[in-house]
Formats: C-alpha cells, structure tokens, sequence
C-alpha cells in the first residue's frame, strides 16, 4: 500500500498538503517546526489513534473546533481510496470515499509499523507495553481480534469490580466463586482465544526475524503465558478453569483477576539474555527494529503487501551505522516515513530520498532527482 | 450567580438526570419547554403523571402494564409451556414483531454488571422460579426458557448465570443464536458479525 498524498487541516500546527514518494520520505526541520506532527498524521490516518496523546481534542490547533486528516492510498495500481478522519472536540469520525465508516471496517485501510521513542517501552518497560506489540500485529491480520479484545478487557473489569464489591460486602469464598462463574466462564473463551493468537503471531515473528541485523547478536523472542509451569497448556481451556477454581480466595484478597491471557508476556533475549535487563540502549533499540521488520514481513506474507514503515527522530534513536543498515533492509520494501533534525543525515540520503522540510507547520519540497506522486501544494489549502 | 434564572437551571438540572442528556441536550430541551404553549406542557405533565400512576409491573412476567396480570400472561392464546428471558420490556416488542413467537415472557429490566451495581438480587429473577412450577402456570408444565439476553459481555454472563440457576430443575434451556442478519449482504454483514456466524455455522 502506498500513502500518495496528505492534506492537513488545523492539525496541531499543520495545514497544507503533501504529495510522497513511494520509497524513502525524510522529513526535516528545527525541532518544534512540525516533523512529527506529519508523523502522527499518518499514524492518525492509518490507526485513528495518536501515538503522543489519547485524548484526540489535545490535537486540534488552538482557537479552532475541528481538525482534518485526508490522505489518498493506492492499493494497486487501479485502487485508490480517499481516507478521512475529523476531529471535532472529543469524537473522530472516520470516512472511506466520502462516506462515513465505522472503526472495524475504516481500520485495515492503510497499515502502519512506527518506530517511536514510546515504542522503546516494548523493549526496556513492563510487560504491558509487549503485550499491546502483539496484540497490534494481531490486529493487522485479523480485524475482528478487536472486538475480542475489547470484550476481555470488559469481563476483566466487571471481574475486577465483583471482587472489590465482594470485600467490601464480605462475601463467603462460596458466595464469591458462584457469582465470578458468569464472568469467568467469557474470561475462559476470552482468554483462550486471546492466547492462541498471540502464540501464532509470535511465531509467525520468529520466523520472520532477521536475527543477526546488526551484527552477531541475536535477537530470539518467546511468549510467555502466564500459565506456563502451572500445568499442561496444549488444553489451556482446561488448565484456566482449574486455576480460576483454587485461586477464588487469592483473587479475593487482591480484589483484581490474577490469571488471564492479561497477565502475559513476550520474552525478548539477546545473545540468551534478557533485553530488559541486561540490553544496552543501542541493543534495546537493535531489538526493537529488528521485532518492527519482523512485524512488516509478517504482514507482507499474510497481505501480499507492505504496510508503511515510520520513524520518529531517526538520529536519535539511532547510530549512524544502524540507521543505514535499516534504511537499507527497507527500500524495495515499504514506503518509509523518517524525520530527522540533522543536516547531515539528509546531505548523506539527499540522492535516494524525497526531502520535504517542514518549517512552522507546512510541508515544503526540496527539488531532488527523486520522483513523487505529483506536485506538491503547501499553505493553508482550503479543505 | 446562576447562567440561568432558577425555574430555569432547575429544569436543565432535571432534564440532565435523565439517560443520554449532557448539559446540551439539557438546555434545549429546556429552551423547548420554554416556547412550548401552555396546553402543550399541561398534555406532557399529565402524561409524565399518567405514565407513573397506571403503569405498574407485571407481577407474573415484570412486563410494564395497566392492567396485572399482563395482556401477555392473561392471554389464553399464548404458549404457556415456553418463557422467553429478555432484558428490557422493548426486547419483548422486538420480539413479538416478528409473530412467530407465542410464548409467555419473563422482564429481567437490566442485565448483571457490577460496574453499574447490579448484582443478580438486582434483576427481577426472583418470581421466575417459582413460574415453572405448573401450579403457578395455569397446570401447564414449562418446557423451555430461552435466554434472549442481549449478545455482549453482560448479557452472556445474565444468560450464564440464569442457566446455572435452571439447570438442576431440568428445565431445557436455550439461547438465542447469534449471527448473520438476515436480508443483508454478505458483503455488508460487519466482520464480528461475520465471524461469530462461521463460529457458529450448523451442518444442512
Ligand atoms: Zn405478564
């Protein structure tokens, strides 16, 4: 899939459009001009969600009630389509052609991987950062994995609230354990189906992982359910239920669900080591990289196609050495999005990308021997 | 100081009790009330009074009524051998729409869910027990109770919870089929929809 063009209205501070190239697209300026913005415009348009925020009113330019994203993506060479999602206080309305979709069926549209710093937490923070790495790349195969998330994490609070309710109230272990049973029996299901997936996808990862990227470590991946060592997982259903039954009393005392497919983990290693331990930072973010393009070669083999690659602040979260292995790795594959505030970088990549510097909020093209979509309109088009 | 004059602010206010009414809704309603004629405002009290004197529960089925029992359970044309357990009295009217079902009711109004405080002494379960008793149901032994609760998280659990609560009294009990609309596309038919279908497909 490629993101032909990007038309910005009242977008933090954006307004314009911008025509891309269907390979490299390095996005510069001065810090605090914008390149990020353009960044989380197309993660916006692709995911509906910000990577910097999650209440979508904090993104609309000050003084104004709505905000607009529009983008055209080729799927083939005959199929375009015009994604929309506008903002106006707290709802986002999404549309496909001009008219109006609702989340299952606007998502999958344009499929985004994005590197940022927030990212980082896959690697180096606790285990809900990795779990939400899956369940994303979940999601990019299979669309209705959402709705089963959604209904998990609804029976994990009605769960959460029983138990609080049932300590205040002081409820018997017997009392307790025959009002959970509604609840626990979705949790099973849930639960189960939460785990098949994600044992799949992780496979699917690890037959995908370019192990030795940036030299002779290498990265292996593992997911851990936290099941694992308490009995036999080939019938997770029924291990589940058996742990759900003796540990009533210990859900009880903590007031919140203790097992679950929300208590998982990926184990991330390097060399045989635990990356959140023992990682350096230059390792932790070799890792990272290396799941992303993983995760973009899973989607490749599953689609028949890329999805866009993106990369927050290249430089600095990057050396040099990797950022040109990684750049390398992409081109033939993804349309790439990277911003960076180093003239260096955009001197040494100036005859293999398309430069576009972005100074207050718009988007401008620097004459390059790269070809683009079309010609590039910048200020305040009208919309 | 108050934006509005009191009559006014407290009218928003009550308005803003009211489910799905924000502060917005609030005020145009009230604004509303305010250029309506006096008969009109008299003819919407009266039946807001109206509404709270004659409508009571039914006491075998918990339908809304005038009279107790309901048409539903006082009729001798319907199929006393089989209760259909919905959530809330417009479930029944969606239902009876489709005039293919003739058996009694049983109004739970509302689903379990302690988030919002309801627990199962909550719900208007307590008489449905003692319904399938043929002494209680004109001599006629119930058969089925079909569980009609709505297809999300918690009006699984009230289904699963009703279930267990039958199930030593032998009683068949079944729930209502999620899947396909019917009449529609399969193109236009939303993914989850879609896939629940296949996940329940039966053989032919
Ligand atoms: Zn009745």
């Amino acid at each position: 899939m490629l993101l032909e063009s990007l038309e910005v209205h009242n977008f933090r501070n954006l307004s314009g459009k911008v025509s891309w190239s269907p390979g490299l697209n390095l996005i510069f300026g001065d810090n605090g001009q914008g390149k990020t913005n353009w960044l989380e415009a197309i993660y916006l348009l692709a995911t509906t969600k910000s990577f910097r925020t999650q209440r979508p009113q904090e993104a609309i330019r000050f003084d104004e009630n709505l905000a607009i994203v529009r983008g055209v993506v080729a799927r083939s060479r005959e199929v375009q389509r015009e994604l929309q999602v506008t903002i106006q206080g707290s709802t986002k309305t999404l549309s496909v052609n001009s008219k109006r979709e609702a989340v299952a069926r606007y998502l999958g549209q344009l499929h985004t991987v994005a590197f940022t710093a927030d990212e980082l937490e896959v690697v180096r923070g606790g285990p809900d950062a990795r779990r939400k790495f899956l369940d994303r790349g979940v999601v990019s195969l299979h669309h209705t994995y959402v709705q089963t998330l959604a209904d998990y994490q609804r029976v994990i609070r009605q769960k959460n609230r029983l138990l609080q309710d049932a300590a205040d109230a002081e409820l018997s272990i017997a009392e307790t354990a025959a009002r959970l049973e509604p609840w626990n029996e979705q949790l099973i299901g849930l639960s189960a189906e939460i785990h098949r997936a994600r044992v799949d996808y992780v496979n699917r990862l690890n037959e995908a992982l370019e192990r030795k990227l940036f030299g002779h470590e290498e990265v292996s991946i593992r997911y851990v359910s936290s099941l694992e060592s308490k009995g036999d997982l080939s019938d997770y259903e029924a291990l589940l239920t058996d742990r759900l039954r003796l540990r009533v009393q210990a859900e009880m005392a903590a007031g919140y669900a203790l097992i679950g497919a929300h208590r998982d983990d990926l184990e991330i290693l390097f060399d045989g080591r635990d990356m959140r331990t023992f990682g350096s930072s230059g390792q932790q973010r070799s890792a990272l990289i290396i799941l992303d393009l993983a995760a973009v070669s899973v989607y490749h083999s599953w689609h028949s196609e890329y999805p866009l690659f993106l990369m927050d602040d290249v430089d600095a979260e990057l050396d040099r050495k990797r950022i040109d292995h990684l750049l390398e790795y992409l081109e033939g594959r993804t349309q790439t999005f990277v911003t960076t505030s180093k003239e260096g970088l955009v001197e040494r990549y100036a005859d293999r990308a398309y430069l576009v510097e972005v100074t207050n909020g718009i988007a401008q093209e620097i004459n390059t021997s790269v070809s683009k979509s079309s010609t590039v309109i910048t200020g305040t088009a009208g919309i | 100081m108050l934006e509005y004059a009191e009559p006014v602010t407290k009218l928003i206010d009550e308005f803003k009790r009211l489910p799905g009414v924000g502060q917005k809704s609030a005020q145009r309603l009230a604004f509303h009330v305010l250029r309506m004629s006096e008969a009109e405002v008299e003819r919407l009290v009266a039946a807001l009074e109206e509404v709270k004197r004659k409508i009571v529960f039914c006491s075998i089925c918990n339908n809304l009524t005038d009279v107790d029992p309901c048409r539903f359970c006082a009729s001798t044309n319907r199929d006393r051998s089989i209760i259909c357990v919905v959530e809330e009295p417009y479930n029944l009217v969606a239902i009876e729409k489709t005039r293919s079902y003739h058996g009694l009711y049983h109004i739970l109004h509302g689903s379990l869910s302690p988030i919002r405080g309801i627990a199962p002494e909550d719900l208007r379960l307590a008489n449905l027990l003692p319904r399938l008793r043929p002494e209680n149901n004109d001599g006629v032994e119930v058969r089925e109770v079909i569980l009609a609760t709505n297809p999300n998280t918690e009006g699984e659990a009230t289904a699963s919870y009703i279930s267990r609560l039958l199930k030593p009294l032998g009683v068949r009990t079944t729930r209502i089929a999620m899947g396909m609309p019917v009449g529609s596309d399969l193109e236009y038919v939303d993914e989850v929809t879609m896939d629940k279908a296949l996940a329940n497909r039966h053989d032919i």
